[in-house]
């Protein structure tokens, strides 16, 4: 594509977050994240790879689940759950069990996430399979650029899908969710739909009659930008919470399609731009006067109880404020 | 960015590694590796015709790269890094590969070694590929010393650097100095007299125009690092002007009310407003508070209507005095082991059994019975027992031996001897007389009459089983000589309580960032080659804060300790190493991960131009990378251990 070196090596490459603001805004309906994408794999190639967050251990684990002789234990958290060995509906529970124990010191919990979507997914009469050797589903490698690995990742999961024989797959992370909707297709045949977990709830929640106890709450919801101007879901993650009852939901300044993103994607460049973002956005949440912000996508929840860490002697603004996953307020609204 | 050019050295260490390597092979494959312009095998490279061939390369081949593969780093890293500096090379971009203790020396396959040595001298070179110049930096420092503790040890470390003419604060908590040595009679094994050789030292310090006695005061907050402390000092308030105060006595002569004296370990009263001791230094008087009449009721004031010099101040505030220093020498003495902690042995309960510090207290000739050894009665005794060994060498108390006990048992057995017509038993585990004189003094004290019987003792009970033990107490003992429990009726037991680790030495150990052993007490940099060094730089330790000693190793170390005072004083400026954490300040949120993980206190978040950043004091960081680990973001890094060079030598090792 003639890009010169001085694109490749600008640090800056690796801090678009992807989450398609501009798109949005765009009167050319330009794809720009898509460039980003591209241009990242090309600076990948020549070992650029911006700065990794976590001493870039998250990003390893993806890479290792690429190897063909991986035997991975990633499913204790499934003990007590009625999954089936059989079902036509599949669960996805991505990379819940490898981020449980990284952040465990800001109590996020993303093997919470997966348990209380399966208890839901029970609740709706649906007991799912559970893949034992799930792969990564690549998508923060496609955006580091190492699109090599990420079409290993999805050859594999499209495999073991196709033998597992599910007709459909859920999922409660809106990467994963994305990934296997809009990017898998250009590379590997899937042959069965794919469903986000608010997009089935809001479906049966009329019709299975679903009983809800009263939640006396007043809660905003961050759109994840995956779940939203990703794939333009917007309404089913409110209809939900607005099926509970007690629960008033109010809206943030910037909601919907002009939501703020979290701050960091792909595990790279988290920089003081990233917390300033964050910080920004917690208090546009505060602001509502909300107990509680909800979000869909674990990632979300990550960075808002990072940002929230201030174990400093200079402290700065008060940011604190309750993050829950949807699925995790739903588990809680279903529970006797 | 200018070409690696990397020469690689294979020393052979005699045979030490070319016996186990194929030197020679290693050298051959080094020359092999990207990057590697040169690559040798010799004898020794630490000779100076080794460091020559280092040095020439540099020049002749323009090398900006050196990686040696010997022995280990802390033995000749130095070395090799003052030969590239030698040759104008930054002594940051050499390298050391340990294919000595790491590979010949563990392994005896010479074919494994071999590949193994070339798996390390590849992982070097990549390493070294990434490595970069580094600055060390000095800065000036301040020369005064803060002592804190003001016993033996706290006065000779002050003395000594005094002496120098240097500024010393002396801190000491009590509102005297002289610590334990001060309540003691004799010394052991000259029996000279406690008082005597220290009160002269005391009231050097007193008088001394480079000291700055801070008595009944206590630190409070440390900060900063080598050559430029700051410390602030409580100066608590004594309800006495220290100034107008002659130390006439008056005041505790009229006080009317009586307590029990520290000094005197409960065997004598004082007065709520009191002079310690006789000789105590500073000679003012202080008033205890927490049991003054006049604070607990509001009434009273009889002392500040006696005091002619008009020094009772009821007004008086606790004060805080601001110190800048260079370096601090922790001298903040023991505990001894309450004895009431082993019941069986009757202290508290029966009045003929006594501590080693009440015994020396009585046989002192200003203490509470004027020098006289007399039982609770006023009787003098007809036998006596000394129990060695109370809480120490004790798995259930304290595992370690209090090293002062059997040695001063000794001296109470003589001194008793002298004064009365007693028997005496020493109850003993092992008779330890190591000491200049030990031996000697053990020998005339067992030609003294004193029967030494060997075993831990069990009990001391009153409970008489024959006539002879009528009204007296029976110490019950295993005889592991003649193989028999035996019970010997006496008058008197004196207990030798283990020395201890101060209460409170946790939070000491804290405020000045150093170590402690599992016994409690402080911890040297290095038990044998580093002594009264701490893992914190500037922060010396000395006496029986670091461990159990007499007064002679006490006042060595405290010698020792005062001469790494003084050595920083003189070299005049710190200097600091480079290899500390660096903060990207554009990655870095704030969080403060870093600030609370650190030991030294060295990274903080700071406000800079608006926006809070964390920042590391590089005078107190110490590179260990802690913070770099605990870092979210990759915004702290260790200089010369950055990701690059650990992740360089990684990926090296693990290619085939």
């Amino acid at each position: 594509m003639g890009f010169g070196d001085e694109l490749i090596h600008d640090r800056e490459l690796f801090s678009c977050l992807s989450c398609y603001a501009c798109s949005n805004l765009c009167p050319s309906d330009v794809d720009y994240p898509v460039f980003t994408q591209k241009v990242r794999n090309l600076a990948s190639g020549e070992g650029e790879h911006g700065d990794c967050a976590h001493s870039g251990t998250l990003l390893s684990i993806m890479r290792l689940t690429s190897r063909s002789d991986i035997k991975q234990k990633r499913l204790d958290w499934l003990d007590g759950l009625h999954t089936s060995e059989k079902s036509e509906v599949l669960y996805f529970a991505g990379c819940a069990p490898y981020f449980e124990p990284v952040f465990e010191d800001i109590e996020v919990s993303p093997v919470n996430i997966a348990r209380n979507s399966i208890k839901v997914l029970n609740a709706l009469g649906i007991e799912p399979m559970v893949l034992p050797n799930e792969r990564c589903c690549g998508h923060d490698l496609l955006w580091t650029g190492d699109v090599e690995t990420f079409k290993k990742l999805a050859q594999f999961n499209a495999q073991m899908i196709k033998e597992s024989g599910a007709k459909k797959i859920v999922f409660s992370c809106p990467e994963g969710y994305r990934t296997f909707k809009l990017d898998y297709p250009n590379y590997v045949d899937l042959g069965c739909d794919v469903q986000h977990v608010s997009e089935l709830l809001a479906e049966k929640i009329g019709q299975n009659g679903v009983k809800f106890k009263e939640i006396k709450k007043k809660v905003t919801y961050q759109d994840p930008c995956r779940l939203g101007r990703h794939l333009g879901i917007y309404e089913p993650p409110r209809e939900i919470i607005k099926a509970i009852p007690g629960i008033e939901l109010v809206e943030m300044e910037h909601s919907g399609d002009e939501s703020i993103c979290c701050g960091t994607s792909v595990w790279t460049n988290c920089s003081s731009y990233s917390k300033q973002i964050r910080e920004e956005r917690l208090l546009e949440a505060r602001a509502t006067g909300a107990d509680m912000l909800i979000t869909a996508c674990p990632k979300c929840q990550i960075h808002f109880k990072c940002a929230m860490v201030d174990k400093g002697a200079e402290k700065g603004p008060d940011i604190k404020m309750e993050v829950m996953d949807l699925v995790n307020l739903v588990a809680n609204a279903m529970e006797t | 960015m200018e070409e690696i050019k990397t020469g690689v050295y294979i020393c052979h260490c005699g045979l030490n590694i070319a016996g186990t390597v194929n030197v020679e092979e290693v050298a051959r494959y080094a020359g092999t590796l990207p990057n590697v312009v040169v690559a040798r095998d010799y004898r020794y490279m630490c000779s100076d015709p080794g460091q020559a061939l280092i040095k020439d390369d540099i020049k002749n081949l323009g090398l900006n790269r050196v990686v040696v593969a010997s022995c280990s780093p802390r033995m000749h890293e130095p070395t090799f890094r003052r030969a590239c500096q030698d040759a104008g090379l930054n002594p940051y971009l050499f390298e050391h590969a340990n294919i000595r203790e790491h590979c010949s020396w563990v392994h005896d396959d010479r074919q494994i070694a071999t590949e193994k040595a070339k798996d390390l001298v590849r992982a070097a070179v990549r390493r070294v590929f990434y490595n970069e110049p580094l600055e060390i930096k000095e800065r000036p420092l301040n020369p005064n010393v803060l002592v804190v503790g003001g016993g033996i040890a706290g006065i000779q470390a002050a003395l000594d650097i005094a002496n120098g003419e240097h500024r010393v604060y002396l801190v000491e908590k009590e509102p005297a100095i002289g610590g334990h040595m001060a309540q003691l009679d004799r010394t052991f094994p000259t029996l000279d007299c406690s008082e005597c050789i220290l009160t002269p030292k005391m009231t050097e310090v007193g008088q001394h125009p480079f000291i700055t006695l801070l008595a009944y005061s206590e630190v409070e907050e440390v900060a900063g690092s080598v050559g430029n402390f700051k410390v602030r000092v409580k100066k608590k308030a004594r309800y006495v002007d220290e100034e107008k105060c002659t130390g006439c006595g008056v005041c505790e002569e009229k006080c009317p009310w009586k307590v029990d004296s520290e000094y005197e370990v409960g065997m004598g009263k004082r007065g709520v407003v009191y002079v310690p001791f006789a000789q105590a230094i500073p000679h003012v008087a202080t008033i205890d508070k927490e049991r003054c009449v006049y604070f607990l009721k509001g009434k009273c004031r009889a002392c500040e209507k006696f005091c002619d010099a008009k020094a009772i101040d009821f007004e008086q505030k606790d004060e805080i005095v601001e110190l800048e220093v260079g370096s601090i020498i922790l001298t903040t003495g023991y505990d001894v082991f309450d004895s009431r902690r082993i019941p069986q042995y009757g202290y508290g309960r029966y009045d003929n059994v006594l501590t080693g510090l009440e015994f020396e207290r009585m046989t002192c000739a200003a203490g509470p019975t004027g020098g006289k050894v007399l039982l609770k009665d006023g009787r003098q005794p007809e036998s006596v027992a000394i129990i060695h060994c109370v809480g120490s060498r004790d798995e259930n108390y304290h595992e370690y031996c209090s090293r002062v006990c059997c040695m001063y048992a000794l001296k109470y057995a003589h001194l008793i001897k002298e004064n009365t017509q007693a028997e005496v038993y020493q109850m003993y585990i092992d008779m330890r007389c190591f000491g200049e004189g030990f031996e000697e003094f053990y020998r005339r004290v067992c030609d003294e009459g004193v029967n030494f019987i060997r075993g831990k003792v069990a009990k001391v009970t009153d409970v008489a089983l024959t006539e002879g033990e009528q009204g007296k107490l029976a110490v019950i003992a295993e005889d592991t000589l003649l193989g028999g429990i035996i019970r010997v009726p006496v008058d008197m037991v004196i207990l030798c309580p283990a020395l201890e680790a101060r209460f409170g030495a946790e939070d000491v150990a804290k405020l000045f960032t150093i170590n402690r052993r599992a016994d409690g007490f402080f911890m040297e940099r290095h038990v044998k080659l580093d002594p009264v060094a701490t893992a914190t730089e500037g922060v010396y330790i000395a006496g029986c804060c670091e461990g159990p000693k007499d007064i002679p190793d006490t006042v060595a170390q405290a010698s020792a300790a005062a001469a790494k005072a003084l050595s920083v004083i003189s070299r005049g400026r710190v200097v600091i190493e480079p290899t500390t954490a660096q903060v990207n300040e554009v990655l870095c949120q704030a969080c403060g991960r870093c600030e609370e993980i650190c030991d030294f206190h060295a990274p903080k978040v700071i406000s800079k131009d608006g926006l809070r950043v964390s920042s590391v004091d590089a005078a107190l960081c110490k590179g260990c990378g802690a913070c770099a680990v605990v870092c979210p973001t990759g915004a702290m890094s260790v200089r010369h251990s950055t990701r690059e060079q650990i992740n360089g030598m990684v990926e090296a090792l693990l290619e085939v």
